[in-house]
């Protein structure tokens, strides 16, 4: 299994899944983009304006996906000392905090119309302001901390502190009285969204997720040639 | 028609900022990732290419991703 994630190994791979992700992007991006714009209805109650959910959801989704990912692979590292994860790591981070970013503001964009306000301090909207902290708090140690041992320590705790705020903003719509609405969307239950709603926002998901796929194996390409590099160096 | 898509009911301004703002910052993370490939990509390559002959042929015989590095590369060029 570790063997599969081998330098050598990954980076034949990555340009054919790079080709791959290119020939099929623009296909879905296309599919998401007519359902989100032109075919799904406006709600009765928010008119076209819940259109903005089709972006605003997915980047929400992947920002704390992606944070739960770094997370997870930080408490693995501590653990098993696996040599791959800080590459992966580092190549998440990026992606994750701009997903997160744009949640908020796209988030802001809708409050307007919705709530008539551009920012409440409420318990969700906090909570992803928090989130994005604890992603720049994560690059940053990354990029200043010269040492690699001590960078991938510090960025790990990090990553693990900020975790604590993954259920926090998950469970902030029903802890507290907030503005932002409960999930409409749950896996466990039944979901209080309508198919012709909910078809663009997994299309616009899917559509999203291909293109993190592609920005990953970018950076964690220029990850692994930056190792070469170093080790050429050194040779 | 055109133009009800464009004033999307009166809040065109509010869905199409969203979406552009949205698809603008994806486009220049891509663009800046890619750049940062390729610059990386050019830099290893130009590294092996000075080395003293021998030296860079046991590289390239030891490291599958230098060979395939300077093989795109000398693509490029």
């Amino acid at each position: 299994m570790l063997n599969l994630l081998n330098n050598t190994i990954v980076f034949k791979w990555i340009d054919k899944l790079i080709n791959f992700i290119n020939s099929i992007f623009f296909v879905f991006l296309l599919a998401a983009l007519s359902f989100a714009l032109i075919f799904s209805p406006p709600d009765y109650l928010q008119s076209e304006t819940v259109r903005i959910m089709y972006v605003h959801v997915p980047s929400a989704w992947i920002g704390l996906a992606a944070f739960s990912v770094i997370a997870l692979l930080s408490i693995l590292n501590f653990i098993f000392k696996m040599k791959y994860s800080n590459l992966i790591t580092k190549s998440i981070a990026p992606l994750g905090l701009m997903f997160t970013c744009l949640a908020i503001v796209t988030g802001s964009i809708w409050a307007q119309p919705t709530w008539g306000t551009w920012w409440a301090w409420d318990a969700r909207l906090t909570s992803m302001v928090i989130l994005a902290l604890f992603y720049i708090l994560f690059i940053i140690s990354n990029k200043m901390i010269l040492e690699d041992d001590k960078a991938n320590k510090v960025s790990s705790i990090i990553a693990i502190i900020g975790f604590i705020n993954i259920p926090v903003i998950k469970y902030s719509v029903e802890w507290w009285n907030t503005l932002h609405q409960p999930a409409s969307i749950k896996f466990l239950q039944s979901n209080s969204i309508h198919s012709s709603m909910m078809i663009p926002l997994l299309l616009m998901f899917l559509a999203l997720l291909l293109y993190c796929a592609l920005i990953f194996l970018m950076k964690y390409k220029t990850e692994i040639i930056k190792i070469k590099k170093k080790n050429l160096k050194r040779l | 028609m055109i133009q009800n898509f464009i004033s999307m009911n009166g809040f065109g301004l509010f869905v199409w900022s969203s979406f552009i703002v949205t698809f603008l910052s994806c486009a220049c993370l891509y663009l800046k990732t890619y750049k940062t490939l390729k610059k990386s990509e050019r830099e290893y390559a130009k590294e092996i290419q000075e080395l003293p002959i021998e030296r860079r042929k046991i590289i390239l015989e030891n490291s599958k991703i230098a060979s395939q590095v300077l093989s795109s590369y000398n693509k490029v060029i």
